[in-house]
């Protein structure tokens, strides 16, 4: 776009300088009017009128050599051109950085030293302007403004180190001890624009009180992550006490309570979140800080509360706010990382959440009713912006479905956990190997076989519960049966080539196959058991007690076979070896097993150990005191 | 091979630029029997190909990088280059604009051209550099300083007012280039490739279709390719082809657009792959026959085809324990690949400057190679190991798309060619069976048509080849020119050389400034004559040749082509040595000229693949073909300018140009506007005029002056004679000579004056024979600077003289040594205060008081050790 300034003819006594500085000032104020402008597609079109405008101005600009005259307008312009495209784009980039450059080379070309320091970078570069002896002071206002750019540009991209140096810089000396960036801040005060300089979009004194607010707010959020809460309280008071606006002042309040309960005040927390929440749009940190704060506290009912009420909140598409075309607090902010108070999640990741912590607090229906709605969101994808929890931490789609399928068997809807395995086995048949048929195994003997995820296996696992649940016993054998034989076949940790995700590699651990498969053995064992078959269900439990020698609920099953099968030799050795264990202190492995493997195991768990401990050895002593 | 001959059909012509048009930018869609089409520029024709006329033209605000079309709403979205998507509804947009402007600068079309109203812009995006459609969503990619951004918006409908609801984005970590300074950036070169893919399921009922360019994936391959997250939700996956070769996936229902969760890219792109080249297209197609008679829509094998002609084809297969695996093979194709597309029965066609190209993924080689072809065969319902590329015979292709179901089976290529030609091509389904010989006149005429349609790209083609050969002719003439120059310029060390290079200095006004022009002379006194590609380069290098060459500042190159020089032939350069703008002029300068004969010029077009077509894309695939910028550089000649041919005499009043007197350079007119605004007019800082003049002088033997002069100015007494000497270069030595000065009053080119006395003296204490004849030049003014010069000048000519005088042999003259001693050690006294004085000055760094009396004290040693200066003998 060419920009052309008319050197009419008319007015002979109107100067260029006048003309550019009249330009600047017009597209200010086209860019204010597109700020308020209703229509958004409008607004657009507008600010990126304005700022094409700006573009084709500093582009006049530059066309002649540096003049000091000249240069207060050219910085402004700059200023007015940065803020506005950082704004537009929301962000900065490196193109900034390359503006600021150009603005202060032009400044060292006025002062003829515009030597071989160019190398040294961008901050040298601001010592150099800002250490020329006899720098015009009606550059002062505008260098600052720029200034102030900079170091939103250096705070934004985590270079404190330069805009501590900067801020000395600017300060003077007499601050040159002092380190402590929110003291520099505070302390440094860009001279007031004159009335009759040009417009900008911003000012340098409201610019420092972003900067003011954002770092200090940046600060507390970093020391919260290191784990210095003294030192983050305070500073996160500092941004609190600091012109913020609503969306931000939520945010540093949710921050607080995250700091507050860290340090053990609840109650105290519990203020900053109400606060929080008191705006008139309800937003997820808040609540979900809240969940952890009940669940810290014990109170299941409020936590969970309150994560449906983040389920509501996250429903309600947020009205888009109108950025402003200025440089906000917001841009200044880093993006929550999972490990931050202000990361709460996608609704299908909230809703994750709610749903799989009923199922650990046991309210089953809850759970199922949550898991079916998780999934079809998931599915349905009538709306595409649902995120599923697929990030590394969460888990992987296939757990959703086992752990949606348990809820159900939890809840004893047998028939529809079957119908959600059915349908996950269905959708990923393409991508899952071959089952081999057995004759063509023994034929080749050496050859591999495949092998499966873990959670295939899994799937028949729960398709036996469902099943046994429905007092089919031959089905549910059968099911045990196949899950079995995919277990034996795989190997623990076999990192398989592929799309690397979590549940495509195999076993994630040693711990869980060994749990597994001491699941399907007794899962199994109880299914001879209760057909009358106990010899081969005193095969199974023997085998699980292999397999998996921790599990105590293997053993116990072994005792009650034993003893129906009155084979009183063993079992006695069996109930001494197990007197002996819960004599010792129980070493509570604390594994983190998927949820609907703790579940699983919850149902084949004996419901009495100690009464049957007791009235075993009740039983045994009777004989011997005879 | 006759029956690769397609039948093509030429539908239409459309304006191309200069040379052709670029691949890339081009776009042809089919909707229907309309057909959507725009060559890069402004506009997008819509043509219906059953009446065979243009029913819409419509005028973009800018140029148009990309099109595509939702069939079933017929809209049609736009990008344009710098501005952002438009959409427009195909049915309402003819009706409700008026039919007012006509087009003046296009005369071809006859249907008016109905200009886009910029509201019809969805999506205001400076950034954005490709797009796609799905039925429930618009997919943009935009590109950001240091990385691509993928965003994914609410599908929008024409005359949308609000912006479009975004849904999701991700960056796509992929390093791009920066966009340097405040202007505006140049188009790419290259435009990123979308592509969408969905899992079979993903049907109709799901919000998420796919669109127009969207592929159906088998269940095995998607879930290799994007993983097994991505088959459960059943979601579309977006494929990105980056200019620097990266092939990406982002599967579209993980992304959000939360700001309290922004998706980490780690976990949302996943690169499938790396082209190390710029990737043109993405696709896919069904390399097997479905196994029930079903529609051929669940593709099977994915293929992505790089500029240089790399090609990756991915397939499901198993493994020998029967786990999936997926299957990855890549091909080298000719290149450079402008477009291509993927055909049914598993064909992809591409195109190169040269040739369409069909190669069939299924089999390996094209299907009408049959059994003989000697292709290795695949594995079972693997891909080919080898792919033959079968030649379609239609040249330089821009655009190409395949039209879905045409009338009467076969396959039909809608394609643009460089010549803004549309044509369809016809391939059979069975190219086995004869083209039906049932002469119904009907059939007869359209044969008749068929045959007049393929004699015209045939002939297409044959003039290509032939440039192709001509060209290559030229290019070896010119090959054995340049060496027979190279052979004679560099065998001939001694004599005159038969092609020589000389430089002349002279005052001129140009543009109200005066400037001391250097005058390159190129003569060719027989020998061979210089042909095209010749240039000859001067170089302007700051100081003399020989003392530092590291301690010069920038040069300057000027290549100026020689364009024929027979013998007896002369080519003359002149080029301003200054003073600049800045008024300054630092002499002395080296004017260095060498002929330099570049392999890309001499050679043309002729290592260019396309000898076909014009000079657009021959530069787009330049960089990739030819041996970059090498060539034959011959050096000529070497010539210092200082201060001595610098100097001007107004005194002499010979050049006329000196009226104006010795007047600095005239200022710049904005700079004395700036000037005028920065402050009111001053008087002028004073000048250093009340400074004592500086001196400097040397002492030559006569005897050393007269060996170094031969024969010349025999006659003339020595004082006279050696001022003509030292001015031997310089512009005025006609008029020293006529008038025989011995001392002369010049200015020099900063405004300063300086005098040149040269006495004739007899030194008396050096010889033990008596004293010796010698003459003494003085120089002479108010500026060291240009006291420097001048006297670094007379210097560098009495070196040369006495290097000269000692490679002759000649023996010195009887000195008294005792002499010498004293001159060595007071010379050597100073030297050490010199050094001492610098150490001092380095340590301060040029400020304070220290400083000012140490530069005092170097300028008394200077002077000291000027005048009385060197005695050279």
């Amino acid at each position: 776009m060419s920009h052309q300034i008319p050197l009419s003819s008319s007015v002979p006594q109107v100067n260029c300088l006048d003309l550019w500085r009249a330009e600047n000032d017009r597209l200010v104020r086209q860019a204010k009017v597109a700020q308020d402008s209703d229509l958004s597609l409008r607004r657009q079109q507008l600010a990126q009128d304005s700022l094409e405008g700006f573009r084709g101005l500093l582009h006049s600009l530059l066309g002649l050599p540096a003049a000091v005259l000249v240069l207060p307008l050219e910085l402004t312009v700059i200023c007015n051109f940065t803020t506005l495209r950082v704004s537009l784009a929301q962000g900065f980039t490196e193109d900034q950085a390359q503006d600021i450059q150009h603005g202060l080379e032009r400044v060292l070309e006025t002062q003829k030293q515009l030597g071989p320091r160019l190398e040294g970078g961008l901050m040298e570069l601001w010592n150099s302007v800002l250490h020329v002896s006899s720098l015009p002071p009606e550059l002062l206002p505008a260098l600052h403004h720029l200034a102030g750019l900079q170091a939103a540009l250096w705070l934004s991209t985590d270079r404190l180190g330069d805009l501590t140096l900067l801020l000395q810089t600017l300060n003077g000396s007499q601050s040159e001890a002092s380190g402590d960036l929110l003291l520099l801040l505070k302390t440094w005060n860009p001279p007031a624009k004159a009335s009759d300089d040009p417009l900008t979009l911003q000012d340098a004194q409201r610019l420092r009180d972003v900067l003011l607010t954002a770092s200090a707010f940046r600060q507390g959020l970093q020391e919260l992550t290191t784990g210095s809460l003294p030192r983050a309280l305070s500073s996160l008071y500092e941004a609190a006490s600091g012109l913020c606006p609503r969306p931000v002042l939520v945010q540093v309040y949710t921050a607080l309570g995250t700091c507050l309960r860290k340090m053990g005040s609840p109650q105290r927390a519990l203020l900053y979140l109400v606060a929080a929440l008191k705006g008139e749009s309800i937003c997820g940190p808040p609540l979900l800080e809240a969940s952890r704060l009940y669940r810290q506290l014990g109170n299941t009912a409020a936590e969970l509360e309150s994560l449906e009420l983040l389920v509501e909140a996250l429903n309600v598409i947020p009205s888009s706010e109108v950025p402003h075309f200025l440089i906000e607090v917001e841009l200044l902010l880093p993006r929550p990382d999972p490990a931050s108070p202000l990361h709460c999640g996608t609704l299908s990741q909230v809703k994750y959440l709610l749903a799989s912590r009923c199922l650990q607090m046991g309210r089953a229906e809850d759970a199922v009713e949550h898991y079916l709605d998780l999934l079809a969101l998931l599915l349905d994808g009538s709306e595409p912006k649902f995120s599923p929890p697929t990030c590394p931490p969460g888990p992987c789609m296939p757990e959703v479905f086992l752990e949606a399928a348990a809820a159900l068997i939890q809840a004893g809807r047998a028939q529809d956990a079957l119908t959600v395995c059915e349908e996950l086995l269905s959708r990923t048949s393409s991508l899952l190997p071959k089952m081999p048929q057995p004759w063509k195994d023994a034929r080749k003997g050496t050859k591999e076989s495949p092998q499966c995820p873990s959670w295939v296996s899994a799937t028949y696992l729960l398709q036996g519960q469902a099943w046994v649940q429905l007092g089919d016993q031959k089905q549910a054998i059968s099911e045990f049966s196949r899950c079995l034989e995919l277990l034996f076949r795989a190997t623990p940790k076999d990192k398989e080539q592929g799309p690397a995700s979590n549940c495509e590699q195999g076993y994630t651990s040693d711990v869980e196959l060994q749990q597994l498969r001491a699941a399907a053995l007794i899962s199994r064992g109880l299914e001879w058991g209760a057909s009358g078959q106990d010899t081969k269900a005193l095969q199974d439990f023997l085998l699980s007690v292999q397999v998996y020698p921790g599990n105590g609920d293997a053993s116990f099953h072994l005792l009650q076979t034993l003893k129906r099968l009155d084979r009183r030799d063993e079992a006695t050795a069996l109930w001494q070896r197990l007197e002996a264990q819960t004599k010792l202190p129980q070493e509570n492995a604390t594994w983190s097993l998927p949820l609907y493997l703790e579940t699983c195991l919850s149902w084949i768990r004996p419901p009495d150990r100690e009464a049957l401990l007791e009235e075993f050895g009740t039983s045994l002593q009777e004989p011997c005191d005879l | 091979m006759a029956g690769l001959a397609p039948r093509v059909d030429y539908l239409a012509g459309f304006s191309f630029p200069v040379g052709g048009l670029a691949a890339g930018k081009p776009r042809v869609l089919r909707l229907g029997a309309e057909i959507l089409l725009s060559t890069g520029r402004e506009l997008v024709y819509v043509f219906d190909s059953g009446g065979r006329q243009l029913t819409a033209v419509y005028r973009f605000p800018g140029q148009v990088w990309h099109l595509e079309v939702l069939a079933l709403r017929r809209m049609l979205f736009v990008l344009c280059a710098w501005s952002g998507v438009y959409c427009l509804s195909l049915d309402q947009a003819g009706r409700s604009v008026s039919q007012s402007e006509r087009d003046e600068e296009d005369s071809e079309p006859p249907a008016p051209v109905i200009p886009v109203d910029p509201d019809a812009c969805v999506l205001p995006d400076a950034t954005l550099r490709a797009f796609t459609v799905l039925d429930g969503a618009l997919v943009t990619l935009a590109q950001g300083t240091a990385q691509w951004k993928l965003q994914l918006f609410e599908c929008p409908g024409p005359g949308q007012a609000r912006p479009l609801g975004k849904t999701g984005e991700v960056e796509l970590s992929a390093s791009t280039p920066p966009a340097g300074g405040p202007g505006k950036p140049e188009a790419p070169r290259f435009l990123p490739v979308l592509c969408c893919v969905s899992p079979p399921g993903c049907g109709a009922s799901h919000g998420l279709q796919r669109g127009p360019r969207g592929f159906v994936l088998e269940g095995a391959l998607f879930g290799l390719l994007f993983g097994m997250d991505a088959t459960l939700l059943e979601s579309p996956v977006v494929l990105c082809g980056l200019p620097d070769g990266q092939l990406c996936c982002v599967i579209l229902k993980t992304l959000v657009t939360c700001s309290s969760a922004p998706g980490d890219p780690k976990a949302l792109v996943r690169t499938l792959h790396h082209l190390e080249e710029p990737v043109i297209f993405i696709g896919a197609l069904r390399t097997e026959p479905l196994p029930e008679d079903g529609e051929d829509t669940r593709c099977d094998c994915l293929v992505a085809l790089g500029h240089r002609g790399r090609t990756l084809a991915v397939k499901a297969s198993r493994d020998g324990a029967g786990s999936p695996v997926p299957e990855l093979r890549e091909y080298c194709l000719p290149g450079p690949v402008l477009c291509a597309a993927c055909g049914r029965g598993g064909r992809v066609y591409h195109s190169t400057p040269t040739s369409l190209c069909l190669v069939d993924l299924a089999r390996g080689s094209a299907p009408w190679l049959g059994e003989e072809a000697d292709v290795p065969a695949a594995g079972l319902g693997g891909l080919p190991s080898l792919l033959c590329p079968a030649n379609l015979s239609i040249c330089s292709v821009v655009t190409l798309t395949v039209s879905p179901r045409p009338p009467g089976g076969g396959t039909e290529l809608l394609a643009l060619s460089a010549r803004g030609r549309l044509l369809t091509c016809h391939l059979e389904q069975s190219p086995e069976a004869p083209w039906p010989s049932r002469g119904t006149t009907m059939d007869t005429g359209r044969k008749i048509k068929d045959l007049l349609c393929s004699i015209s790209t045939i002939s297409e083609r044959a003039s290509s080849l032939r440039r192709a050969v001509e060209q290559r002719d030229q290019a070896l003439t010119r090959l054995n020119e340049a060496l027979n120059v190279s052979c004679a310029l560099l065998s001939r060390r001694e004599g005159p050389r038969p092609i020589s290079c000389t430089t002349t200095t002279a005052w001129g006004r140009r543009e109200l400034r005066d400037v001391l022009t250097a005058t390159c002379l190129l003569e060719s006194s027989g020998g061979p004559r210089l042909g095209r590609g010749w240039v000859l380069c001067v170089q302007v290098l700051p100081g003399a040749r020989a003392p530092d060459p590291e301690a010069a500042g920038p040069a300057m190159t000027y290549t100026v082509p020689v364009d024929q020089l027979g013998p007896g032939g002369r080519r003359e350069v002149t080029l301003a040595l200054g003073p600049g703008e800045d008024g300054v002029l630092d002499l002395p300068v080296t004017v260095c000229c060498a002929l330099f004969c570049s392999l890309q010029e001499a050679l043309g077009g002729a290592l260019a693949p396309s000898g076909s077509f014009g000079d657009a894309s021959r530069d787009e695939d330049r960089p990739d073909t030819l041996p970059g910028p090498g060539g034959i550089c011959l050096p000529l000649s070497e010539h210092t300018v200082d201060l001595l041919q610098g100097l001007r005499f107004p005194g002499l009043a010979v050049p006329p140009a000196q009226a104006s007197g010795p007047s600095g350079p005239a200022p710049d007119p904005v700079d004395t506007f700036l000037e005028a605004c920065c402050r009111p007019a001053g008087p002028e800082p004073p000048r250093a005029t009340y400074l004592p003049p500086s001196m400097a002088a040397i002492t030559v033997s006569a005897e050393l002056l007269r060996a170094a002069w031969g024969g010349r100015f025999s006659g003339t007494s020595l004082s006279c004679a050696t001022l003509q000497w030292l001015l031997a270069e310089n512009a005025s030595v006609d008029a020293v000579r006529a008038r025989a000065l011995s001392s002369i009053e010049g200015v020099a080119p900063d405004g300063t004056d300086v005098r040149l006395t040269v006495h004739e003296v007899a030194v008396a204490d050096v010889c033990p024979t008596g004293p010796l004849q010698a003459a003494e030049i003085q120089v002479q003014s108010c500026s060291l600077a240009s006291v420097c010069g001048v006297h670094g000048a007379v210097l560098r000519r009495m070196q040369r003289v006495v290097e000269e005088q000692a490679a002759r042999g000649s023996s010195p003259p009887d000195l008294r040594m005792q002499h010498l001693h004293q001159t060595q050690a007071s010379h050597e006294a100073l030297l050490r205060e010199v050094r001492m004085l610098r150490d001092q000055l380095c340590e301060e760094d040029g400020a304070g008081s220290r400083a000012a009396t140490a530069t005092e004290r170097l300028l008394r040693v200077y002077r000291q050790l000027r005048s009385p200066g060197l005695l050279l003998l």
